[in-house]
């Protein structure tokens, strides 16, 4: 791609993706012929009309387009290119003017463009703007895809090379753009109905499909049922009674509102929201594969997002700061800290092919960036063009190019804190107490230091032992990333000297060194290791005095980056440079190296970040609205691609994405929008019509009752019981698991203290190897990729975990206890505070008889069990002595709460 | 009541929206997401493709890597050439380390002998399998990527050297549902006193639905996690408490007449509380005869392990299991550390251990399952990430061999009696094409009744299948 050309392209595009100043001009337009006839019209009817509209403005503009073609062919870029953006170059019209280097011809041309599709727009049925982000393009297509396949002859070369290529470049060529590939417009506000129903912007969009379904919305929700479900929401804990009591008896006209800013303000907020993030980011506390070393400083990365959430910070510079933070931000310890987002990866530390790891690392670091933020399925292209989307391998590995530098560092020394210090005092207490061990085994080893070192090097595979045995002054970029791994894994532990070296010359006869002496000492290293083992237990098993990050190792020269035929890394073909997809911008990257970096990344980000990223603002809008609705406006979240589902209501979606762009990216104001929407605040009920008319409840007009997540229902126990430990962030802890789950004590080091295991879910150590039980049980996210939406199985191996599971049970005695210290000795009012923990209401009169019955009979089946010889009955925890009359009615209780606790109405929010 | 006529009863009694779970496989289902192919259980028993061979399989996996060079691949040459350099021309092409690496070509004290009328080599660590002889299909140009294990057990399992993809149980789980809805489809065993290194990642269902995961049954009576009742309910409290669970379930539930995923949920528990008894029997031997105890080696330590795994892999295919994997456990090494079949060194004595531990049970197995007449729908599969050098490692061991070593097939359709391929004469590398582990999975799934390329799953944007992109159904080794 010649640099002129696609500067004159991309002056072109950048006007195309700023053609969102269009809408003022066509809102005024359709605000004066607006008509209450019209706004009946369905929704497909609108669609037609507004194609129908703008098909006649491309007719009627045939002129200015052949004019427009002239005058991009006198730039130096070829015809075909220059045919490509004539339409969007209309649209982008009223802001011609600030377009850079637009010549005169062009903006006469765009100026005969826009008067022609304005004048069709005004003259066409009123709801054709509603539809204006498609229509506008729509008709187009065949230029504007013409555009990225004659712009980037690079593909075509690469294409010719791998079999598959012509045919699927000829075939992206000639579809339209994809509809999430359009910049993102913010569409005027649909006519409807039931004015009175909308209390923001969402209800009118959401409305006007219910009710050209012929349908209405679902009354409010009563307000108990109503704080339930956004506290377990927003915050993914169950109110208290006397929070439910104060918000159902508030009658200020602005009870939502203080509701909503209540819920925001909390750290609460921020560690909910941080859990879904962590899940896009593969979060865990450990690195998987077979060794599956502890991550024991990743915890910082994990902070870092709760407090990004609870501090509001603007989606955009959330990205950036994950993605280039260290080159963005050099210094800023939490920037750093941030880009362990792309260090999350699943990894094999022990790996003897260095060069196959750093493409796996590159591979992850890509899909994840490209799952997570873009909601792109860009790693299709790894081996071949993508099937469905215009993406091309070539598009992919110039994604890669873009982290072909970034190599992970996982000891940066931290800033010196309380916790900081108190872990490294503790590490130094460990080491003191293994000192005198550990200097003999030191002192055993050192004469085999250089020897092992070599022994070890060379185990490693051909090209990566090409780089290892080169000398430093000849390393390339590549040959210093290698390198960096092989250090940062720190190979010159005893254990490879002792466990490696000095075990292969004491066992085989033919090696150097081999004789009595080098078994003799082998036997020593084995005695002296196995006396160290079992300092381990003493060793911190929780903090650090360190982070993890990227950097770039003081380079800014980057390795090359090559198209791998089929995916393999031992196969390059081309060499390609950092680009962004063609079929999404026709923007360069403006790479700035810095002094100790690429400045790749920061380019990178700086344009997922931008609000010309057609995807960024959509796919994080829709992933916030799945969680309030149970799926996105785009069921398929993590596919804005060909292959995922359409939006079930685009403008909705790009009303959201526009907004929250607009609003600064404040993630909390598009949470709070949501919230006091009316669609938000529907009823549950079951509406035989509704289910009738719209079986997937694509309309919303019934607010989608959902099962709890897996750690808002151990969350949500902690909180009823009291035993919630309400501390944010720190080192993770491990809370006690089943006793026949065998983990290894070093695997999982049950925490000392009682009060860590009383830490939300979102503190629990995340083991890739030994997930929590509890929390894997009911559909914990996956660590290993990018988890995009938490499934809802029901198996009966979750009955066994809520209804036999011993934390469970001890934390339903808490609840016991809790009820009958809050409620008094009379049982009725028992069952009633029971429900108003737990359900956050109050049974109602089958339920209190069901209830009163079960204690009946209960009582016999537990006397029956003590005259069987077994004394030991359940107690609610921690009564004093004068509320405990009866033991086996009490127990009976225990058994009662361990039920309600299984129930429906607790798994669930209405 | 026989299991099938079970299922139908679970189906007609809940509104046909019954089986061992229920799922809205939807992201967060929501109350009207129950179209009517959710209604269907996700476990609901699936036709295959064509006609099956196997209903069951038995995936035996040899932790760490045997040297099938001293096992099944006799190789005249290699013993003569022992002691000698390794031919360049053998190496060619394939990336080694020079360090513990390429060490000169080894071979042990074996003794081998033919067997059966097939005729088929076995040396004298396997003379239970030998017997055998006549079952089996062997592989004998396996190949495999990766130089080490996690990376080549997880393409073993999964597919790919990333974790992230469903093992080959969960596609069998995904496509052929469950035959016992009182009892997991896919299970996993092991022994020793913990889980395998690399955990639940090798029976992870990777992006297919969690319910078509691995369930590990662990060593002990009590096989599932949170099987037993808490230490203070008795089992007519519990009864007690699901009666009362699912009356206040139900009467909730009246005011949502459709919402089948919460009905699925207030059932789960019945199942479960079946499951309470039914999966501890299943792993219960009291019951088998002292004979059979004896044949799987139950009375002897260094073979008890395996054996019970062997024997609880048996009455789990009797009860319809679809898929059994059965990782083979650690032994106690030199220097007090349990080691698996990895012998970067002393391969005597480790695969002495390891061959003592699993040749007798694996013979009674095969023994067993023709006794019974089950060995014709059950597939059993040895297999191992890779195999190990013809040269040797630190005087007395084996490196690991990614470019040619023996898996074979037994049963469950497969050939038997047959051998295919070979590998080269010091038993380094494949000839010819090899059999990958995706050719492995084309082929069992094959004899399942399933097509490799029609097992699929979409997922962002990828059609997504049990091998990948790769894999070829190796004809040969079908009856």
């Amino acid at each position: 791609m010649t640099t002129n050309r696609s500067k004159a392209l991309g002056a072109v595009l950048l006007s195309f993706t700023s053609f969102a100043a269009l809408n003022a001009v066509e809102r005024a337009a359709y605000a004066q012929s607006a008509s209450p006839q019209t706004a009946a019209a369905t929704p497909e009817q609108v669609a037609a009309d507004a194609r129908a509209a703008s098909l006649k403005a491309l007719a009627a503009s045939v002129e200015a387009l052949n004019a427009l073609a002239k005058a991009l062919a006198a730039l130096p870029a070829p015809a075909a290119p220059a045919t490509a953006p004539p339409a969007a170059q209309a649209a982008a019209a009223p802001k011609a003017a600030a377009a850079p280097k637009a010549a005169a011809a062009q903006e006469s041309a765009a100026a005969a463009l826009l008067a022609a599709s304005r004048g069709s727009a005004a003259a066409a049925p009123a709801p054709a703007p509603v539809a204006a982000a498609p229509a506008v393009a729509a008709p187009a297509p065949a230029p504007i895809a013409a555009a990225p396949a004659a712009a980037a002859p690079a593909p075509a070369a690469v294409a010719s090379a791998s079999a598959p290529a012509p045919d699927a470049a000829a075939v992206a060529a000639a579809s339209p753009p994809h509809w999430s590939t359009l910049p993102v417009v913010a569409p005027a506000l649909p006519q409807v109905a039931q004015k009175d129903w909308v209390r923001n912007p969402i209800d009118a969009f959401v409305l006007a499909k219910i009710e050209a379904k012929g349908l209405k919305p679902s009354p409010d929700a009563d307000r108990a049922a109503y704080i339930r479900r956004a506290t377990l929401d927003v915050w993914g804990l169950i109110p208290s009674p006397e929070e439910v009591a104060a918000f159902v008896n508030d009658a200020s006209p602005d009870a939502y509102e203080k509701l909503a800013d209540r819920l925001l303000a909390s750290p609460h907020y921020g560690e909910r929201q941080a859990r879904r993030w962590l899940d896009l980011a593969r979060y865990a506390d450990s690195a998987g594969f077979q060794g599956d070393a502890t991550r024991q400083n990743y915890y910082r990365y994990r902070d870092y997002v709760i407090d990004a959430f609870n501090a509001d910070k603007p989606y955009d510079l959330f990205i950036k700061e994950q993605i280039a933070g260290d080159e963005l931000f050099p210094g800023d310890q939490n920037a750093h800290i941030a880009t362990g987002f792309l260090t999350g990866y699943p990894d094999n530390p022990n790996s003897r092919d260095l060069v196959q790891r750093k493409f796996q690392i590159t591979t992850d670091m890509v899909d994840t960036v490209g799952s997570s933020i873009l909601g792109s399925t860009v790693g299709c292209a790894r081996c071949h063009n993508h099937k469905t989307d215009k993406f091309t391998m070539k598009d992919y590995y110039s994604l890669q190019a873009f982290f072909a530098n970034t190599s992970t560092t996982e000891d940066f020394p931290a800033k010196k804190g309380p916790a900081e210090e108190a872990y490294a005092k503790n590490l130094q207490k460990y080491l003191d107490s293994i000192k005198e061990l550990e200097d003999k085994r030191t002192a055993l080893l050192a004469p085999y230091k250089q020897a092992a070192l070599t022994y070890h090097k060379e185990r490693y595979l051909t090209d990566s032992r090409e780089a290892i045995f080169k000398p430093e002054k000849d390393w390339t970029p590549q040959d210093r990333w290698v390198n960096h791994r092989l250090v940062n894994k720190n190979v010159t532990n005893d254990d490879i000297i002792g466990g490696g070296y000095l075990r292969y010359i004491a066992d085989d006869k033919e090696a150097p060194g081999h004789g009595p002496e080098a078994k003799k000492n082998f036997e020593d290293y084995q005695k002296l290791t196995v006396e160290l083992r079992k300092f381990d237990i003493q060793k911190p098993q929780r903090g650090s005095d360190t982070f993890t990050g990227v950097e770039e190792l003081g380079h800014a020269d980057a390795p090359k980056t090559f198209i791998f035929s089929g995916g393999n890394h031992e196969r390059p073909t081309d060499e390609v440079l950092p680009a962004f997809p063609a079929n999404l911008t026709e923007q360069e990257p403006v790479i700035k190296p810095t002094a100790t970096s690429s400045g790749r990344r920061t380019a990178l980000a700086n344009w997922i970040a931008s609000r010309e990223n057609p995807l960024t603002s959509r796919v994080y809008a829709n992933r916030v609205w799945s969680q309030y609705f149970s799926t996105g406006i785009v069921r398929t979240v993590n596919d804005f691609g060909k292959a995922g589902d359409r939006p079930t209501n685009q403008e909705l979606l790009d009303y959201l994405a526009d907004n929250f762009a607009q609003k600064g990216w404040s993630v909390k104001q598009l949470h709070r929008q949501i919230l006091l929407s009316n669609t938000y605040r529907q009823s549950s009920d079951y509406r035989p019509e509704v289910a009738k008319a719209d079986l997937d409840n694509k309309l919303l007009a019934v607010f989608p009752r959902q099962r709890l997540e897996a750690e808002e229902i151990r969350d949500a126990l902690l909180v009823a019981s009291g035993k919630l430990e309400d501390r944010v962030g720190g080192p993770s802890v491990f809370p006690p698991v089943p006793a026949n789950l065998g983990a290894a004590q070093l695997a999982w080091p049950v925490s000392k203290n009682p009060k860590d295991w009383y830490r939300r879910s979102v503190y629990i150590f995340t083991r890739r190897s030994v997930p929590y039980p509890l929390l894997e049980a009911f559909n914990a996210p996956n660590t290993q990729q990018v988890h995009a939406t938490r499934e809802v199985t029901t198996t009966p191996l979750q009955a066994l975990t809520l209804i036999n599971d011993e934390q469970v049970f001890q934390l339903t005695q808490a609840i016991a206890g809790r009820v009958i210290r809050e409620a008094g000795p009379d049982e009725n009012a028992q069952f009633t505070r029971l429900f108003q923990i737990l359900f956050s209401r109050n049974p109602d009169d089958f339920e209190r008889a069901a209830l009163a019955r079960f204690l009946d009979d209960h009582q016999k089946v537990l006397t029956r069990r003590i005259l069987d010889g077994k004394f030991t009955l359940a107690e609610p925890i921690a009564l004093k002595e004068d509320e405990i009359s009866n033991p086996i009615r009490l127990s009976a209780f225990v058994d009662l709460v361990h039920t309600v606790v299984n129930s429906n109405d607790f798994v669930y929010r209405f | 009541m026989s299991l099938q006529s079970r299922r139908q009863m679970l189906f007609r009694t809940t509104l046909g929206a019954g089986g061992l779970t229920l799922s809205s496989l939807m992201p967060g289902g929501g109350i009207f997401a129950a179209s009517a192919a959710e209604l269907a259980d996700p476990l609901a028993p699936k036709n295959p493709h064509f006609a099956a061979k196997a209903k069951s399989v038995i995936w035996l996996h040899m932790d760490g890597a045997p040297s099938t060079l001293d096992l099944f691949d006799y190789k005249p040459e290699l013993i003569r050439l022992a002691g000698q350099e390794v031919p360049a021309s053998f190496l060619q092409g394939i990336k080694t380390s020079t360090q513990g690496g390429v060490g000169k070509l080894f071979a042990s004290k074996r003794e081998w002998k033919q067997y059966g009328e097939s005729g088929a080599w076995f040396s004298d660590l396997v003379p239970n399998i030998g017997k055998h002889a006549d079952k089996i299909a062997f592989i004998k140009d396996s190949k495999t990527v990766g130089a080490t294990h996690d990376i080549s057990i997880l393409k073993l399992n999964t597919g790919d050297v990333q974790p992230g993809r469903p093992s080959l149980g969960a596609w069998v789980s995904y496509a052929l549902g469950s035959a016992n809805p009182d009892l997991p489809s896919y299970v996993v065993l092991y022994d020793g006193n913990r889980e395998p290194t690399g955990g639940s990642v090798n029976w992870s269902s990777g992006f297919l639905p969690a319910v078509y995961q691995g369930t590990a049954f662990r060593p002990g009576d009590s096989p599932i996690i949170d099987l037993d009742h808490p230490e203070l309910v008795s089992d007519p409290q519990q009864r007690e408490e699901l009666n009362l669970l699912k009356a206040l379930n139900e009467h909730r539930s009246a005011l949502r007449p459709e919402d089948t995923e919460l009905l699925a949920r207030s059932r789960s528990y019945e199942l479960a509380y079946r499951m309470e008894k039914s999966a501890p029997e299943a792993i219960d031997l009291s019951k088998e005869t002292d004979a059979t105890k004896e044949a799987y080696g139950l009375n002897d330590n260094a073979t008890k392990g395996y054996g019970t795994n062997l024997l609880r892999a048996r009455r789990l295919v009797e009860r319809g299991v679809r898929f059994i994997q059965v990782v083979s456990g650690p032994i106690a090494d030199t220097g007090g550390v349990d080691r698996n079949w990895d012998a970067h060194s002393s391969l005597e004595k480790n695969h002495s251990g390891h061959t003592k531990a699993v040749d007798k049970p694996i013979g009674a197995l095969l023994q067993d399952l023709k006794d019974r007449g089950l060995l014709e729908t059950t597939l059993v599969v040895w297999t191992s990430e890779f195999g190990r050098t013809s040269y040797g490692q630190s005087g007395d061991g084996r490196d690991h061999n990614p470019w040619g070593y023996t898996q074979w097939l037994a049963g469950g359709g497969s050939k038997a009696g047959y051998t295919h391929g070979a590998t080269d004469e010091i038993g380094l590398r494949s000839i010819g094409k090899g059999v990958d582990t995706y050719d492995v999975h084309a082929t069992v799934l094959n004899l399942l009744g399933l097509d490799h390329l029609k097992v699929t799953y979409q997922r962002a944007g990828r059609r997504e299948r049990p091998t990948v992109v790769y894999g070829e159904v190796v004809p040969e080794l079908i009856a």
